[in-house]
C-alpha cells in the first residue's frame, strides 16, 4: 500500500507539473494584454510599457514560468512585499498575493461542497438503492422519473427559481451568503441552505441513477445468484454483496466529483453570489487576471489528482478482489 | 464607460457666479421603437455652477426628513478596482470615494437637483490672477485626517507629487502634465527619492499654489477629481495604500476584503462644519460585491429584510425587468432614472474614410432606432446628435443630419451622397464585439447600410481584446463602436482626448484618428479662455465643426435606470458620474 501511494504521488507531481506548464503557456499565449487593463482610461504607450515591465510581461514566457514555478517552493519578492512559499504569484489586477486569496476563498467552496455532498450521498445513494431493491415497481418508477427530471435541470435554471421561491417571493429562507462556521454556525447553515438544496438536487439525481444502475448490474451477477442459491437472506445479499460491488463505481465517480466540486462550483457560486474558488475563477477570466487563473486551475487540478489517488487506494478496502500492485 | 437607461433628454447647463448658459435638446421615443422622435419629450435639467466662498462653507444642504443612524448596505457586481485616490479614475470608484476621500474642490448637490462646484478642503474654488496659469487654493480651518492631525498644504502638495510615482498607473494625468511636461514621468520621479516638485508651492500651512506650464482656466474642476484627493505622507504605504486609504472624509474603512466586502464606520475627526458637500446620516456602510444585476434587481423588487436598506452604486435594472420596473407603480417611488455623462459613438476610421461625402452618407444611413432598440430601447439612452454630452457645460443641440427626424436612417439621402462621391458600393468594414447583443446590432447595421448602397463586411472581435484591436492606429476597420464620458463637465475632457489629432497613438482614445488642423487650433484656443461661458461656447463651436465634417456617428447619450430598497430615503441620481449618489442617503 505504501509503495503504491508513494508511486502514485510521484506520478501525480509529474502530472501537476505538466498541467501547470500547459496552463501557464495556454493562458499567457492567448492574444490579450493584461497590462492594458491596468493602464487606465488614457493609456499612453509609455505607461503601458511601464506596467508590462512591472508585471514581468516583458520577459519570455519560459522565464515568467520559471519565476512563477520556483516561487511555489522558495517564495518570491514583489514590489509590494515578499510572498512566502508556497507562492502562487501576485495578482496585479486585485493587488493581492494569490495564495492568500485562494486560502480566503477555499472555506466557502469547502462549506458549499460539504453540505451538498452530505445531502446528495445520503439521498442519492439511498434512493438509488431503494429503486434497485424495488426494481420495476412503482417506487422505482417514481424515483427514476424524478431523478431524470432533476438531472436534466441546470443550476442556472434551478438556482434563480429556488431564489425566487424561497427567498424573494416568500422570504422563507435567507439570502445566500457565506458566514464562517467558527463565527456563527447558525448563520453558516442558513446562509448556505438554498445553494445546498439546489446543488444537491442535481447531484442527488445523478447519484440515484448511477447507484440504481450499478446495483441492478451487481444483482444480476453470478456471485449474487450463487449467494442466493446458497440460502443467504435477501438483505445480506443486497447489502453485503451487491452494494459492496456497486460501491466501486460510486466511489470512483464520487472521488472525481468531490475534487471537481472542491475546485469550485463556478455556476452555483456565481448564481448565489458566493465567493468561492469557482466564482474566483470566472471573475479572473473576465478580468484577464491570468496569474489568478493559473493559481485556481492548479488548485482544482491538484484536488482532482489527489482524490483520484485516494479513490484508487479506497478500492482495495472496498473490493477484496482488487490488489494494489 | 458604461451605464444606461431611458426616456427623454434635454439639458440645461449653466454656470453661475454671475454667469448663465443654457441649451436644450430633446429626443425620446416609445420603447416599441416604431415612431419617430416626437415633441412629447420631457425636459430634465442638469446643471453645473461654480460657487463662491460662501457656498463652500459646511455643513452640506440637509436632506428633508433625514435622520442619523443605522447601517446602509450597498450591493454591486464588482469591488472597487482602486481606492488610492491617485489610482481612481472610474466613476464607480469615485462615487464610493466621496465617503472617505476629500479634494481641494468638489460638487455640492443643490436642493433643486443641480450641482455646484465649491471648495471642499479649500475655502473656495481657487483663484487665478493670470488667466489660469497659476492657481492658488487656501485650506479651511478644522480639516483633519482620521487620526485627528490637521490636513495641511504640504499634504496636498505631497498627494499630487506621488501621482508621478511609477506605481501610480491608472489615475488621471492632467495636473502632472500641466505642472511639468507631456512625458511627466521623465520630468519628475515622484517624492519617494526625496525630491520635491517646485511647480507646487506651499508658502504656509494653509496655502497651496500650482504653477502650470500653460493656462488652464478650468483647473478648479480638475482638482475636484478623486484622482487628486489627499493622501497623508505619514500613512502612505505606496501600492498597499490602494487597499485601505486613510480617511479625510466622514467615514473610514473598518475592513476591506477584496471582491467580497467593504465596511465603513464613522470618522470621529471629520467635522461637518468644514464640509459643504457631504451629509453623513448612516452610522455604518456595508458594501457587498459579486451580485449580478439580475440578482440585485430581483432583490430590490422583493424588498425583503436587510434589502430594504440596500442600494447599488452601479448595478442597473436588468434588461428583462425594465418593463416591469417602469410599469409598476409600487416601484416608482424607489426607481431612479437619469442621463449619464457617457456618449456612445460609432467611430469612423478617418485614416481610411477620407471622403467627407462618404462619411455623411454613413451618418444619414445609420439605423439608430434599430440598434438602440436591440440594446434596451429608450432605457438605453437618447439619440445623440452631438459629440458633446448634454451634461457638459456649453452644450448646444444640433441635428445636422436629421437623426431625430429619421432615427431609422435615411437610405435615399445616403444613396444620393454616395453617388455624388462616386462611391456607390463603397465597402465598410465594421468591427464589433462578438457578443450575442452586438451580433444582432451588427445585423441591423448591415441592413441599414446595405439599403443605402454600401457593401458591408462584418469583422467580429474578441470582447476581451476589442479595445486593443480598435485602438491600433493601423487597424483595418472603417467603423466601430466606442463610448466616452467627460472627466469633468467642461468641453475640454469631453472632446479633446477623443478628437484632438495630436492625441493619435496606439491605444490612445482618438479612435477615429481625427486630425483636423483647424479643430486642433480651435481646441488650443478654447482651453485658454478664462470665462467659463465663453469657453463653453468655444467648445460648442468645436462640437459643431466636428458634426459638420462628419468625423464619426454620435449614437446615444446613455441613460441609467436603477432601484433601491424601501427603507432608505435621500437616494438620488448623480448625473456627474451616472450612478446612485450616497451623500444624502439615510435609513428611514
Amino acid at each position: 500500500m505504501l509503495r503504491f501511494l508513494v508511486r502514485r504521488s510521484l506520478g501525480a507531481l509529474v502530472i501537476l507539473l505538466v498541467i501547470s506548464m500547459v496552463t501557464f503557456e495556454l493562458f499567457f499565449a492567448i492574444p490579450q494584454d493584461p497590462a492594458r487593463l491596468s493602464c487606465g482610461k488614457v493609456c499612453t504607450p509609455e505607461n503601458l510599457a511601464l506596467i508590462r515591465h512591472s508585471m514581468g510581461l516583458d520577459e519570455s514566457t519560459i522565464m515568467q514560468f520559471w519565476h512563477w514555478f520556483s516561487g511555489i517552493f522558495t517564495g518570491r519578492d514583489y514590489s509590494v512585499g515578499h510572498c512566502d512559499a508556497p507562492c502562487f504569484g501576485y495578482s496585479f489586477v486585485k493587488q493581492e498575493m494569490i495564495t492568500d486569496v485562494l486560502l480566503d476563498r477555499f472555506p466557502t467552496t469547502l462549506s458549499l461542497t460539504f453540505g451538498s455532498v452530505v445531502v446528495f450521498l445520503l439521498f442519492g445513494v439511498g434512493t438509488g438503492m431503494l429503486a434497485a431493491h424495488k426494481q420495476g415497481k412503482p417506487a422505482d418508477k417514481i424515483a427514476s422519473s424524478a431523478s431524470l427530471i432533476a438531472s436534466s435541470m441546470q443550476i442556472y435554471v434551478a438556482g434563480p427559481l429556488a431564489l425566487y421561491v424561497f427567498v424573494y417571493a416568500t422570504d422563507w429562507l435567507k439570502q445566500p451568503a457565506y458566514i464562517p462556521i467558527t463565527e456563527d454556525p447558525i448563520a453558516w447553515f442558513s446562509g448556505l441552505l438554498v445553494p445546498w438544496i439546489v446543488l444537491s438536487l442535481i447531484w442527488t439525481a445523478n447519484y440515484t441513477r448511477m447507484t440504481r444502475s450499478s446495483m441492478v448490474e451487481q444483482l444480476s451477477e453470478d456471485y449474487v445468484r450463487t449467494a442466493r442459491a446458497k440460502g443467504m437472506t435477501g438483505r445480506s445479499v443486497f447489502l453485503r454483496f451487491a452494494w459492496r460491488g456497486a460501491m466501486g463505481t460510486i466511489v470512483t465517480v464520487f472521488g472525481i466529483d468531490l475534487g471537481t466540486l472542491l475546485g469550485g462550483a463556478i455556476i452555483t457560486e456565481t448564481v448565489f453570489g458566493l465567493h468561492g474558488l469557482g466564482e474566483l475563477a470566472i471573475r479572473a477570466y473576465f478580468d484577464s487576471d491570468l496569474s489568478m487563473l493559473v493559481g485556481v486551475t492548479l488548485v482544482a487540478a491538484t484536488l482532482i489528482v489527489v482524490f483520484n489517488i485516494i479513490v484508487d487506494a479506497a478500492y482495495a478496502l472496498i473490493d477484496p478482489r482488487i490488489r494494489l500492485a | 464607460m458604461n451605464v444606461r437607461k431611458s426616456r427623454q433628454l434635454a439639458a440645461a447647463v449653466m454656470v453661475v457666479g454671475a454667469l448663465t448658459v443654457t441649451t436644450a435638446c430633446s429626443s425620446g421615443n416609445s420603447n416599441s421603437g416604431t415612431k419617430p422622435e416626437a415633441s412629447k419629450s420631457k425636459v430634465a435639467a442638469t446643471a453645473i455652477t461654480v460657487g463662491t466662498a460662501a457656498d463652500s462653507v459646511g455643513p452640506a444642504i440637509a436632506e428633508p426628513g433625514a435622520k442619523k443612524g443605522g447601517t446602509v448596505t450597498m450591493i454591486d457586481r464588482d469591488d472597487f478596482s482602486h481606492l488610492d485616490p491617485a489610482q481612481v479614475y472610474l466613476n464607480y470608484n469615485s462615487e464610493a470615494s466621496l465617503l472617505f476621500t476629500r479634494q481641494l474642490t468638489g460638487y455640492k448637490l443643490q436642493a433643486d437637483g443641480t450641482s455646484k462646484l465649491v471648495g471642499d478642503l479649500a475655502t473656495d474654488t481657487g483663484t487665478t490672477a493670470d488667466g489660469g496659469k497659476t492657481w492658488k487654493f487656501t485650506l479651511k480651518d478644522g480639516v483633519k485626517w482620521q487620526d485627528g492631525t490637521p490636513i495641511t498644504s504640504a499634504d496636498v502638495k505631497y498627494s499630487v507629487e506621488r501621482t508621478f510615482a511609477p506605481f501610480i498607473k491608472s489615475g488621471p494625468t492632467y495636473l502632472q502634465q500641466w505642472l511639468t511636461a507631456t512625458d511627466y514621468r521623465a520630468a519628475y520621479p515622484g517624492p519617494y527619492e526625496g525630491k520635491e516638485l517646485d511647480a507646487i508651492q506651499t508658502p504656509d500651512a494653509k496655502t497651496v499654489v500650482f504653477a502650470f506650464q500653460d493656462v488652464h482656466p478650468d483647473a478648479n474642476f480638475t482638482v475636484a477629481m478623486t484622482g487628486y484627493g489627499v493622501v497623508p505622507k505619514a500613512q502612505d504605504t505606496k501600492e498597499a495604500y490602494d487597499k485601505k486609504p486613510f480617511s479625510s472624509g466622514p467615514y473610514q474603512i473598518a475592513e476591506h476584503v477584496t471582491d467580497k466586502s467593504l465596511d465603513l464606520v464613522r470618522n470621529p475627526n471629520w467635522d461637518p462644519a468644514t464640509d459643504p458637500i457631504r451629509n453623513a446620516y448612516p452610522d455604518k456602510w456595508h458594501m457587498e460585491f459579486g451580485v449580478q444585476s439580475q440578482q440585485s434587481t430581483e432583490r430590490f423588487i422583493a424588498d425583503n429584510g436587510a434589502d430594504k436598506t440596500t442600494f447599488s452604486f452601479h448595478n442597473q435594472v436588468h434588461p428583462t425587468f425594465i418593463d416591469k420596473v417602469k410599469n409598476d407603480a409600487a416601484l416608482k417611488p424607489r426607481t431612479l432614472e437619469g442621463l449619464t455623462p457617457y456618449v456612445d459613438y460609432y467611430y469612423m476610421n478617418n485614416t481610411r474614410l477620407k471622403d467627407q461625402k462618404v462619411r455623411e452618407a454613413l451618418l444619414r444611413a445609420f439605423p439608430h432606432q434599430q440598434t438602440r432598440q436591440l440594446q434596451g430601447g429608450t432605457s438605453y439612452g437618447d439619440y445623440a446628435t452631438n459629440y458633446m454630452s448634454p451634461t457638459v457645460l456649453g452644450y448646444e443641440a444640433n441635428d445636422m443630419y436629421d437623426i431625430l427626424k429619421k432615427p431609422e436612417g435615411d437610405p435615399e439621402a445616403a444613396k444620393k451622397l454616395l453617388a455624388e462621391a462616386g462611391a456607390t458600393g463603397q465597402t465598410i468594414v465594421y468591427a464589433y464585439n462578438n457578443t450575442p447583443t452586438q451580433q444582432k446590432v451588427t445585423e441591423a447595421i448591415r441592413v441599414g447600410l446595405e439599403k443605402a448602397g454600401f457593401k458591408f463586411v462584418p469583422k467580429p472581435l474578441d470582447a476581451k481584446t476589442y479595445y486593443d484591436a480598435i485602438g491600433l492606429t493601423n487597424n483595418e476597420y472603417d467603423l466601430y463602436w466606442g463610448g466616452w464620458g467627460a472627466d469633468w463637465p467642461t468641453g475640454y475632457t469631453s472632446l479633446q482626448p477623443v478628437w484632438d489629432g495630436r492625441a493619435i497613438a496606439d491605444g490612445a482614445s482618438n479612435y477615429a484618428h481625427t486630425n483636423d488642423e483647424a479643430i486642433n487650433k480651435m481646441m488650443d484656443d478654447a482651453v485658454k479662455i478664462a470665462d467659463p461661458i465663453a469657453q463653453g461656447k468655444a467648445w460648442a463651436a468645436i462640437d459643431k465643426e466636428l458634426q459638420k465634417k462628419a468625423y464619426s456617428i454620435p449614437d446615444v447619450y446613455q441613460r441609467s435606470l436603477s432601484l433601491y430598497g424601501s427603507g432608505l430615503g435621500g437616494v438620488k441620481f448623480d448625473s456627474l458620474f451616472g450612478l446612485q449618489y450616497p451623500l444624502n442617503i439615510y435609513v428611514k
